[in-house]
């Protein structure tokens, strides 16, 4: 074993989400882990979903196959989409590797220190200037749009006719997500459709990006939504209370548009203040239903209070990235290998320092301590770690 | 760097220090380093005991020579054989110099060339091309506009060629005049935004389309990245569709290069090509007579253009390049340049060794 490691083992265990969630970690990261010198248990059907078989993880002589009560019950869990109704099977002491989202999810915090668990989220591990490092904004973006284009050629079958004008896109919003979805509306969300389009003479696609200075501004978004064949909504709004295109400005929109939802927002009547989506009254999707034309029963579903006279067919999804889900995780996984390598270099999250290397300081960024300390209500340390601190000097655990 | 006096970017002490606390032996710098961005030596010193100060040449003599832009021919000869350089080589649009370096038996890390395995490059500063060019644009504007602070004018129209990673940027920092704090100022007075309009290449030979365009634009962008730099994206005849106040901002600073075979010209016909001595050229300067005459200049607008818009902001760029280098030298400190990216080598070493010049030769010849 290698001597970093330290006897580190790692649980790598599957999501259980809804059934279109097909994503897992590819046997290349768990390869990494265990060559890296740790034993690595991996739940059975692992990666099932992308056409992986349990003899594709068991390359390495470390890695085992496990139940999902032994994945979770390593030292260190990576599980992508937090495992909700699972924390209680990871042991005290032991790390949880998921995408957490602290700053949103106060009760999940909570329930994370009460179980003595060392959280760090992959959602909040960023460099020093606040970039995230472990992101797949431009899948949102690129899948996002590319079934906007595919409800837009159902709804506008001139899509693809040589004859027709530009395709005008209007992108709410300019940043992160904003800024993939202007490159992914450019070419129609699916490069090899804008490549059979161009090479038949069709003309392209317009983009219009408008930021928070005129989406605040009502008459200019009247008028430009009337123009709009895709509104895309990218935005990160100051108040979550107020929406920026009220349902009934909906019947501004062509027929045929088609509104493309990439922040997902929920709808929180109860919250305090409510939150609402950006824009008003469309449904919500997830892996398993992200399309939704104007009959779609789904909008009779949404909570009471929401108005949702005025329709146009939408795409929407909670987890845009799943939707290609093997490209998603080649993804994520090349930007996992180098913070595992350092998390196991230093012999777990205990001995990860805020003023490290640069890896180790993203992802001491990303920890539930870190977070705490932020947010200005640190904690002491988990139990084993005291007990560490008691008798260790360094406070590397490994 | 012994470049134009505009430039004056050094390594922050920073990443001095990061080198010292890795294990180089010693780190030396060359008498004044620092000195453009008003940073006294003592502060490199003080970052790390095993930094000295040295002549230039003596800086070239090293294991390693770390420098952002490259050094010219003639120095890159002076180097020993079996050191380090780590600069922005552009290996592929420069084939003598790559020649050169490998011939000298140096181990050229080109900045540029290191992408993680998804291609993605680790040191860039795209974020800085596109806010430091933006800015520049719109405070031409700002300077030009009779009604820019005032809430009745109508919203600006910016046309930005080109969807990639400048032109992305480059949408995020328009929409906010390339200045947050003046867009701040702005909003709290309820004058109109920004409407930023992205063309790309399946649009952009649409000459009727891009008339119209044109006609409605205050500031157009070139934020391309072309398969054939031998052709223009806008010729030079388009321009005169511009309002005579609108402002072209020419961040792919892609060269004019008439004896290469094919020709390179700039995706906006016509504009010149400036430097951080000189960036902004109003339609009457000088500099458009003194293009090529081969090259086509009749229509004119204000335009800028810089090689190096991350230099703009000296202190920025160099923070931003040290901190995406940290965990590089790192590992160039610490395995010498042959033992990079073997088996048991990590994604860092292996992106390292990408971006190495015979690596990179034996790449291009596979």
């Amino acid at each position: 074993m290698d001597a970093r490691a330290g006897g580190m083992t790692f649980g790598f265990p599957r999501m259980h989400k809804e059934a279109a969630e097909r994503r897992d970690f590819l046997p290349s990261l768990i390869r990494l882990v265990a060559d890296l010198g740790c034993e690595v248990y991996v739940e059975s059907g692992i990666g099932s979903g992308m056409g992986y078989t349990d003899g594709d993880y068991l390359s390495a002589p470390d890695v085992h196959l496990a139940d999902e009560v032994q994945a979770y019950a390593q030292d260190v869990v990576v599980v992508l989409r937090a495992p909700i109704g699972k924390f209680d099977m990871i042991r005290r002491g032991g790390t949880l590797v998921s995408m957490l989202h602290f700053p949103t999810r106060p009760a999940r915090v909570r329930h994370l220190e009460d179980s003595g668990i060392d959280a760090i989220g992959l959602d909040t591990i960023e460099d020093d200037e606040g970039r995230r490092l472990v992101v797949n904004s431009k899948s949102v973006a690129w899948n996002g749009l590319e079934a906007a284009f595919v409800m837009l050629e159902r709804k506008w079958p001139v899509l693809t006719s040589r004859e027709r004008r530009p395709v005008r896109v209007t992108v709410m919003g300019a940043g992160e997500i904003g800024r993939h979805a202007v490159e992914a509306a450019t070419k129609y969300g699916d490069r090899e459709r804008a490549e059979l389009l161009m090479r038949y003479g069709v003309p392209g696609v317009e983009v219009v990006t408008i930021g928070r200075n005129l989406t605040s501004d009502a008459q200019y978004l009247k008028r430009h939504l009337s123009e709009t064949d895709v509104l895309v909504d990218a935005t990160q709004r100051h108040d979550p209370a107020v929406p920026l295109v009220p349902n009934d400005w909906l019947e501004l929109l062509p027929r045929h548009a088609v509104i493309c939802d990439l922040v997902v927002d929920p709808y929180l009547l109860d919250a305090d203040p409510p939150t609402v989506r950006g824009i008003e009254g469309i449904p919500q999707g997830n892996l398993d239903r992200y399309m939704f034309d104007v009959d779609d029963p789904a909008w009779d579903l949404l909570p009471r209070g929401i108005p949702t006279r005025s329709r146009r067919p939408v795409v929407s999804c909670y987890s845009w990235p799943g939707v290609h889900p093997r490209r998603c995780m080649e993804l994520y996984c090349k930007q996992l290998a180098p913070l595992l390598e350092t998390l196991i270099e230093r012999g777990g999250l205990r001995g990860v320092r805020p003023d490290g290397s640069y890896h180790e300081r993203a992802l001491y960024r990303g920890s539930l301590r870190a977070f705490r300390r932020a947010d200005g209500s640190e904690l002491p340390p988990p139990p084993e770690a005291r007990l560490d601190l008691v008798g260790a000097s360094s406070g590397d655990t490994g | 760097m012994h470049k134009e006096p505009g430039e004056r970017r050094d390594f922050l002490p920073e990443m001095i220090g990061h080198l010292g606390r890795v294990g180089a032996r010693e780190v030396v710098l060359e008498e004044g380093y620092g000195s453009g961005l008003g940073i006294p030596i003592d502060a490199y010193l003080r970052a790390t005991s095993r930094a000295r100060v040295a002549s230039y040449d003596e800086c070239l003599d090293q294991d390693v020579v770390v420098v952002v832009r490259c050094p010219e021919q003639d120095e890159l000869r002076r180097l020993r054989r079996g050191a380090v350089l780590v600069s922005m080589l552009h290996f592929g649009t420069r084939p003598g110099r790559t020649a050169l370096l490998a011939s000298l038996g140096v181990r050229a890390v080109s900045l540029d060339a290191i992408a993680d395995g998804s291609g993605r490059r680790l040191v860039e500063n795209l974020e800085a091309v596109a806010w430091n060019g933006v800015r520049a644009a719109f405070q031409e504007i700002q300077r030009r506009h009779p009604h820019f602070d005032h809430p009745s004018r109508r919203p600006l129209h910016v046309t930005c060629l080109g969807s990639g990673g400048v032109g992305g940027w480059a949408v995020f920092a328009a929409t906010r005049y390339g200045d947050p704090q003046l867009r701040d100022a702005l909003v709290a007075v309820n004058v109109p935004g920004v409407e930023v309009t992205v063309v790309d290449f399946d649009l952009t030979w649409n000459e009727e389309y891009m008339l119209g365009r044109l006609e409605r634009t205050d500031l157009l962008i070139d934020a391309t990245r072309r398969s054939d730099p031998s052709r223009p994206v806008v010729p030079n005849a388009w321009l005169s569709a511009l309002p005579d106040d609108a402002v072209i901002l020419d961040l792919a600073c892609d060269p004019y290069d008439l004896s290469a075979t094919p020709p390179v010209v700039k995706g906006i016909e016509g504009v010149p090509h400036g430097s951080l001595d000189r960036f902004v050229f109003p339609a009457d300067d000088e500099a458009w007579n003194h293009l090529d005459p081969r090259i086509e200049t009749t229509n004119r607008r204000l335009a800028l253009s810089c090689y190096s818009w991350p230099g703009l902001d000296p202190v920025g760029s160099m923070r931003t390049y040290g901190e995406q280098l940290e965990p590089l030298l790192a590992i160039v400190v610490e395995k010498p340049a042959g033992e990079w990216g073997g088996a048991s080598g990590s994604q860092l070493e292996h992106a390292l060794d990408r971006a190495e010049v015979s690596t990179w030769m034996r790449a291009q010849a596979a």
